[in-house]
C-alpha cells in the first residue's frame, strides 16, 4: 500500500493549522493542492513534511472526469506539490468541475456510461503518466445523477480502478450522502467495491436542508457516518481515515472528540 | 487580503492528445450551464434537485467569498449569503478573489466602512482585467472611507482619520 499505516488524520487548513500542527500522533494529514505554492508551501506544512507526517496533495480543479483532456499545467502543478511536500500520494476526484470553458464551481458527477469511463481513464492515464507517486481518485457525494447510466456505481467505480490501476479514496460520508438521498443503504455499495484498493478514506460532516443531506464538510460528523465506518472496517479495515473539515470550524475540544470516535470507530489508534 | 492565486478558469496549454468525446462534452457543458448560467436543465434529469444542488453550489461560494473578502462579508451579517447568492445565480464562478470584487463593484454605493476599505485596499494593488486574470498595478492611489490608500511596488498604506485597525 502506497501509505504505509497512515492512521486518524485531519485535513490541514490555514484556519485550524495550529491545531493539527499540535496533534501528537498525527501521522498524516492532506492539503488543498490548488492552495499551496509548490516553490513556498506554508511553513506548517513544511514543519508537518519534516516531522515525517504523510501529507497529501488533494486536488479539486483538475477535472478527471470532463470529457476534454485535463489541463497539462494542472497536472504539472499536482506533481510539484507532490514533488515539494515528499508525499507518499496524491489524490482527486470522480468528477469534472468545467465544461465549453464555464466553471462549476464545484464538483459535478460524471454519467455513468461507457464514453464517460473512456474520458476517465484517458484522463487519469495522462496524470498517472507526470505524476511522481500513485493517484487515488475518490467518488463525490452529488444530489443527482445523470440519467441513462449503463453501469452501477459499484461497477462503475470498480471497472475504472482496473482499467487505470489508481487506487481508491474512498469518502465515508459520501457514500452516506449518496445513500440516503437515494433512499438506498449506504452498506450496499461497500459490497460492491474493491476495498482493498482503498489508499485511505475521508470523514465528514453534513447537515439537512430541504429534506436533502448536503455534504459540506461544516458540521459534525453523524453519528450514522461513524456507524458506517464500523460496517466498513468489518469487512476490510483500510489503513487511513482522514476528518474533512471546511468551514465553521468548531472549538479545538470538539475536533479532538471527532477524530477520537473516528479512532473508536475504526480501531485505530487516537492521535489526539 | 491575499493574491489571487487560484485564479481557475485561465488554462492555456493542454496535452496534445487528438480528438475528445464531443457528445459527451456537450453534455456536460449544457448541464453546467444549467447550474452555473441559467440554462435549461437537460432533459432526464431531476430538475429540483440540480436545483437543490446550485443553491448548495452558491451558498459555498458565498463562504468561500467570504475567506478571500472577509470585510465585504462581514458589511452584510447574516443576510451575507442570500445577498451574495441572489446575485452569484446566473453568474458562472471566475474564482472566489474575483466573485468577492465584482460583487463590491455591483454595490459600490452600499459598501462602507471596513468594506469600502477593503474594495479599495484591493483596486489599489489590482487592476480589474475584465475576463482575464486581475493584474498587479505597479503604484495606486484610492480613496477609502474617511482616507486614502496608497499602493507602490505592492506595499500599502492607509492614510486618514480612521486608523487601518
Amino acid at each position: 500500500m502506497a501509505l504505509p499505516e497512515p492512521g486518524v488524520g485531519i485535513g490541514w487548513r490555514p484556519e485550524i493549522a495550529g491545531f493539527v500542527g499540535a496533534l501528537p500522533g498525527l501521522r498524516f494529514t492532506e492539503v488543498i493542492a490548488e492552495s499551496v505554492h509548490p516553490g513556498h508551501p506554508a511553513p506548517g506544512l513544511l514543519e508537518l513534511r519534516d516531522r515525517g507526517v504523510a501529507v497529501v496533495p488533494h486536488g479539486v480543479r483538475l477535472s478527471l472526469g470532463g470529457a476534454e483532456p485535463v489541463a497539462a499545467e494542472r497536472v504539472a502543478h499536482l506533481a510539484a506539490c507532490a514533488g515539494a511536500l515528499d508525499a507518499p500520494l496524491v489524490s482527486e476526484h470522480v468528477a469534472f468541475v468545467r465544461a465549453g470553458g464555464i466553471e462549476a464551481g464545484h464538483l459535478l458527477p460524471v454519467p455513468r456510461t461507457r464514453a464517460a469511463l473512456d474520458a476517465l481513464t484517458a484522463n487519469i492515464r495522462r496524470t498517472q503518466a507526470e505524476l511522481p507517486v500513485p493517484l487515488a481518485v475518490e467518488p463525490i457525494a452529488a444530489l443527482f445523477d445523470w440519467p441513462d447510466a449503463e453501469y452501477t456505481e459499484g461497477d462503475f467505480l470498480t471497472e475504472l480502478l482496473e482499467r487505470t490501476g489508481a487506487l481508491l479514496l474512498l469518502d465515508v460520508a459520501n457514500v452516506y450522502a449518496n445513500a440516503r438521498n437515494r433512499g438506498e443503504d449506504p452498506a450496499a455499495l461497500l459490497d460492491r467495491l474493491p476495498l482493498e484498493r482503498v489508499a485511505y478514506c475521508h470523514v465528514a460532516g453534513g447537515a439537512e436542508e430541504g429534506g436533502r443531506y448536503h455534504d459540506t464538510h461544516a458540521a459534525p460528523v453523524p453519528s450514522e457516518v461513524l456507524d458506517l465506518i464500523g460496517e466498513l472496517c468489518g469487512r476490510h479495515r483500510p489503513p487511513g481515515f482522514l476528518l474533512e473539515r471546511d468551514g465553521r470550524y468548531p472549538p479545538a475540544g470538539e475536533l479532538q472528540a471527532e477524530l477520537d470516535a473516528i479512532a473508536a470507530a475504526s480501531g485505530l489508534p487516537p492521535v489526539t | 487580503m491575499s493574491a489571487p492565486f487560484d485564479h481557475g478558469p485561465f488554462d492555456t496549454g493542454r496535452f496534445d492528445t487528438g480528438p475528445f468525446d464531443t457528445g459527451l462534452a456537450a453534455a456536460q457543458e449544457a448541464l453546467v450551464r444549467a447550474m452555473t448560467a441559467g440554462g435549461p436543465v437537460p432533459g432526464g434529469f431531476d430538475a429540483e434537485a440540480v436545483r437543490a444542488a446550485v443553491h448548495g453550489i452558491l451558498l459555498k461560494r458565498a463562504g468561500e467569498v467570504a475567506l478571500a473578502w472577509p470585510a465585504l462579508a462581514a458589511s452584510y451579517g447574516t443576510s451575507w449569503r442570500t445577498e451574495f447568492a441572489g446575485w452569484a445565480a446566473g453568474r458562472p464562478t471566475l474564482g472566489s478573489f474575483r466573485d468577492g470584487w465584482d460583487f463590491a463593484r455591483a454595490h459600490r454605493d452600499d459598501l462602507a466602512g471596513e468594506a469600502g476599505r477593503e474594495l479599495a485596499v484591493a483596486e489599489a494593488r489590482w487592476r480589474h482585467a475584465g475576463a482575464a486574470p486581475p493584474r498587479p498595478r505597479r503604484a495606486a492611489v484610492r480613496r477609502v472611507p474617511g482616507g486614502v490608500a496608497i499602493q507602490v511596488g505592492g506595499r500599502i498604506r492607509v492614510f486618514g482619520r480612521r486608523p487601518p485597525h
